[in-house]
């Protein structure tokens, strides 16, 4: 009985086909990443997708089998592993939306013009929700019960900004040359990150790098 | 993070079991396992030997690294070292913990292995201390960490970033003091002057 389809196609256009093995790897260092990186990363929604219709598909195939003790609860307890990490992945994006609403939110708004969003669909529409329950929640509760001139809710004020140049541990997956550290006394230092090694940075310098795969938040 | 965080990472690994059963390949999203013979070793995740273990449908074959000498040699490298040595995978604490928690009848000396693997810990740990520690001292902005292990630096994280992050914003502050032009130089002082004649 074959359980699982192994290969899955990702899109029409790109004919090579990624194994469920990958996007499982891939979906857990996004989540490592995501869990570590201050502000919110590119989404992984096809990831994501992906596998969740393997999930859907491997809980129909573990009903269909008898109660076979063994095989039922392997299945079953790498399914909850991979339930636990797309779980936590989302709710870590949704708790930093929350925190930085004001900042993302108009951060996707010049996004979303160029194509490179940072949140899907969905999370763009709760953030925008978000932000406007709160602004309703602040107004009705304190606001409308100042004075006059101090019932504006000032966004600009009200904007959390994610500390980015806070330090985080990372892991090079390759070689890269002329990283440039910014010292305050204008002195600038650049290192160069060997493949394979670790090292402790502030988070700026290599935002872009965690973003398209090059470092591994550890 | 927390640390059950970096063992649920650390499960991921493959280990080697001996099964007392037989089954066919088991397809896992995460890969191929099997046929089960039982008697013969095969390569599972951390997390299914664990799992099998409990219900006692398996024997454990401790890793290669898992045995005395191999340990003696790499805390006496760890002493004699200044810097971190290399440790035989990135997650052998975890690995440790699991495998001699649940299996300790299958691993021959574990508790000399036990010992063995808690005194590199501590080596270990305390060169961390003592490097965060002259890495602060001497206000740095960056590290090099090569050969730590995650639930090492795991173990770090609540101290040494946010440590760095309120050293970056003091230099800020002091920065930002001695670039502003001070008021308060003659004035105050002519002030108190004035201040103390009557």
């Amino acid at each position: 009985m074959d359980l699982t389809d192994d290969n899955i196609a990702l899109s029409e256009d790109e004919e090579e086909e990624i194994t469920a093995e990958v996007v499982l790897k891939t979906l857990q260092s996004a989540w490592q990443n995501e869990r570590l990186a201050p502000e919110i990363l590119p989404h992984r929604n096809d990831m994501v997708e992906c596998m969740l219709g393997q999930i859907q598909h491997m809980e129909r195939n573990i009903n269909k089998l008898p109660k076979t003790d063994l095989r039922a609860t392997i299945h079953k307890m790498e399914l909850s592993r991979i339930k636990f990490i797309i779980c936590n992945y989302l709710k870590t994006r949704l708790s930093k939306i929350e925190k930085y609403c004001i900042p993302i939110l108009n951060e996707e708004r010049q996004r979303v013009e160029s194509g490179t969003n940072f949140l899907t669909p969905m999370e763009y529409k709760y953030a925008q929700e978000y932000l406007l329950n709160m602004e309703n929640h602040m107004k009705t509760v304190v606001l409308d019960k100042m004075p006059g001139n101090m019932q504006m809710f000032e966004t600009n004020k009200m904007a959390e900004h994610p500390n980015m140049q806070s330090h985080v541990f990372l892991k090079a997956n390759e070689t890269i040359n002329g990283v440039v550290l910014e010292d305050l006394a204008g002195e600038d230092e650049e290192i160069d990150l060997e493949e394979g090694s670790q090292h402790i940075l502030q988070y700026k310098p290599i935002a872009d790098l965690v973003k398209n795969g090059k470092v591994q938040l550890i | 993070m927390d640390p059950y965080e970096v063992e649920f990472i650390g499960e991921n690994r493959i280990i080697s079991v001996i099964p007392n059963f037989s089954y066919d390949k088991i397809y896992l999203i995460c890969g191929e396992f099997g046929p089960f013979r039982a008697g013969l070793p095969i390569n599972v995740p951390l997390w299914l030997a664990m799992m099998l273990k409990q219900k006692q449908k398996c024997r454990i074959v401790p890793p290669d690294w898992m045995e005395l000498d191999t340990l003696e040699n790499i805390k006496e490298e760890e002493k004699r070292s200044r810097f971190f040595t290399k440790m035989p995978n990135e997650h052998y604490m975890v690995e440790a913990k699991l495998i001699l928690g649940a299996a300790s009848e299958d691993v021959p000396n574990a508790a000399e292995i036990k010992t063995i693997i808690k005194d590199i810990w501590d080596i270990r740990m305390s060169k961390l201390r003592t490097s965060m520690d002259a890495l602060m001292k001497s206000g740095g902005g960056y590290g090099r960490l090569d050969h730590l292990t995650m639930m090492e630096i795991n173990s770090a994280k609540p101290i040494l970033p946010s440590a760095m992050d309120y050293l970056l914003q003091i230099q800020k502050k002091a920065q930002q003091r001695l670039q502003q032009p001070s008021a308060l130089n003659t004035s105050t002082f002519s002030q108190s002057g004035s201040s103390q004649n009557t």
